[in-house]
């Protein structure tokens, strides 16, 4: 057994390395787009982005521009808590379905005729979602809906819903068993389990990686927003293409300021619920 | 004491609450009409749906498919790899453990890892976006700049891995004349590296994901053909392309688990 494993690994590492030679070659050799790599505009890029441009008030000095750039700012983090907070409820209402200890044991906790098809189910749309990423889904949104920050936050929830339901319905395979034997040897029905066993143990594990994914989702709403036309995003595009490089300085100023803030928020809180 | 601790909450409910409140509060926020198709909108969606059942299965296009698969992968690897080496050198400059001396120490741990928290703080996409201006819209701007937060990432963790290594096999290092190089070598590196590798490999699986969606900065992949399949509003190619972009993720993210699973 040991054996097999460990040649496993060897064999796992031989073909990663083999993989990773191959790909580096492939772009130096056969595709043949790296002509457009050059440093030249780089520098210059560089210098408006922090503001340093001849015959131009810097946007950095402009208190408008910060104004605006905070509001924008403040739509982005609206947008991530309504992405997190609508995949925290659809996952956190699927998990129980989608967990193979909880479906699939001698007598199923979760006891109705259609137990392995609401697995599957479930189960399905969990990896579904989460292996489409959030700008995928949001080029898909946006042929049906405006382009809005309700669209963007649905693009970003439909992915999350995935990982969460994911990391939530793994969870509850990996505790321990023992408590759901003894509660289901006593007499307690599926509904009791679910709360009296699995909830307290999975809640505060939920708490922790919603605030987790939070701090995921907080970056990846400004690359929706392009997309998806809603808050810093979208003026971070239309800068851009007007070459207003000192705003797109100042935005992005505003953005990884709004990073920290949530990881602060995000790491007392999970200490605190800890 | 009785009565004091029937009304204190617990930390847990407290936290929902706050979540749950700032989470309405946020509703309040959005414009609601946004959430009614656009016209047109409806119709696509039933259109976007039916297709689902006429996947694109002609050979032509399944080469497409793997072609843009193979590439999404490429860019993966490519950008992982360079991550590992950024991941590993920031790793063991943030752990401190090559620093000696109290000031040195938390001089050097607090410098990198600001450096680090500020390199994380970016999305890939936007780091693709800024190299792309400044280097050109190339392959290798799309692998410097999914390396940079994936660097960063692991490298932070990386960092923490050294550090709650076991301490006894260090000490006897050290006290047999090693340098802190030489005890980061043979002694820390050692041992968090089943941790390091698998947590790696995990970072692989999110890349894949990341580098779909290089088609931000105009490089191919499956994201750079989904775009081109929908804006010819051919959805059954759409799905097709999907089934591949997920085919691709829980085939590695299966290799990853039994990779875990016998690394435990």
């Amino acid at each position: 057994m040991k054996r097999i494993n460990f040649s496993f690994l060897t064999f796992s590492i031989f073909l990663f390395s083999i993989a990773t030679i191959s790909s580096w070659a492939f772009f130096f050799f056969s595709l043949e787009q790296n002509r457009g790599f050059s440093i030249g505009p780089g520098l210059e890029f560089i210098t408006k982005l922090v503001g340093i441009e001849l015959g131009k008030e810097s946007a950095f000095l402009s208190t408008a521009s910060w104004a605006k750039s905070l509001r924008l700012g403040f739509t982005t983090l609206t947008m991530s808590i309504l992405a997190i907070g609508f995949a925290a409820i659809f996952s956190f209402l699927t998990f129980p379905f989608a967990a193979r200890t909880l479906a699939f044991s001698d007598r199923p906790v979760i006891s109705n005729p259609f137990s392995t098809a609401t697995f599957l189910f479930i189960k399905m749309t969990h990896t579904v979602t989460r292996s489409v990423p959030e700008l995928v889904w949001a080029m898909l949104i946006v042929f049906v809906l405006h382009p809005s920050v309700i669209a963007g936050s649905m693009a970003l929830a439909f992915h999350n819903y995935g990982v969460l339901g994911r990391l939530l319905a793994e969870s509850v395979e990996n505790m321990n068993q023992r408590p759901i034997k003894a509660l289901r040897s006593s007499g307690a029905n599926s509904i009791q389990i679910l709360f009296y066993c699995v909830m307290p143990e999975i809640f505060p594990k939920f708490l922790t990686y919603l605030l987790y994914r939070w701090e995921v989702v907080i970056r990846t709403t400004v690359v929706v927003g392009f997309l998806a036309a809603g808050g810093l995003g979208r003026e971070l595009k239309l800068s851009m293409s007007w070459f207003h490089y000192d705003e797109v300085g100042v935005l992005l100023v505003t953005y990884v300021i709004l990073v920290f803030l949530v990881d602060g928020i995000s790491v007392f809180l999970r200490k605190y619920v800890s | 004491m009785i009565s004091r601790k029937s009304i204190s909450l617990g930390s847990r409910t407290i936290t929902s609450l706050i979540l749950c409140a700032t989470f309405v509060f946020s509703l309040a926020f959005v414009d609601w009409s946004d959430l009614t198709p656009h016209g047109g909108g409806a119709t696509m969606l039933e259109v976007m749906l039916r297709e689902i059942i006429s996947l694109e299965l002609s050979s032509e296009f399944i080469k497409v498919s793997l072609r843009a698969s193979f590439i999404t992968l490429s860019y993966a690897l490519c950008s992982i790899s360079l991550a590992i080496i950024f991941g590993l050198i920031g790793g063991i400059l943030a752990s401190g453990g090559l620093f000696s001396g109290f000031l040195a120490k938390v001089l050097g741990i607090s410098l990198f890892r600001a450096l680090l928290a500020i390199l994380r703080s970016i999305h890939e996409l936007i780091w693709a976006w800024l190299i792309a201006v400044s280097l050109g819209f190339s392959p290798i701007s799309g692998v410097i700049a999914l390396a940079i937060p994936y660097g960063a990432i692991l490298a932070r963790v990386y960092a923490d891995f050294l550090n709650d290594v076991p301490q006894a096999p260090l000490s006897a290092l050290r006290s047999s004349g090693a340098s802190s190089f030489q005890t980061m070598l043979y002694g820390r590196l050692p041992q968090a590296a089943r941790e390091m590798f698998s947590y790696g490999f995990y970072r692989f699986e999110c890349c894949v994901r990341s580098a779909s969606v290089l088609s931000f900065i105009g490089l191919q992949g499956l994201g750079y053909q989904i775009g081109v399949s929908l804006d010819d509003l051919k959805f059954g190619e759409v799905w097709t392309l999907l089934a591949f972009l997920i085919g691709l993720i829980v085939l590695i993210d299966y290799w990853g688990s039994l990779l875990r699973r016998s690394l435990s």
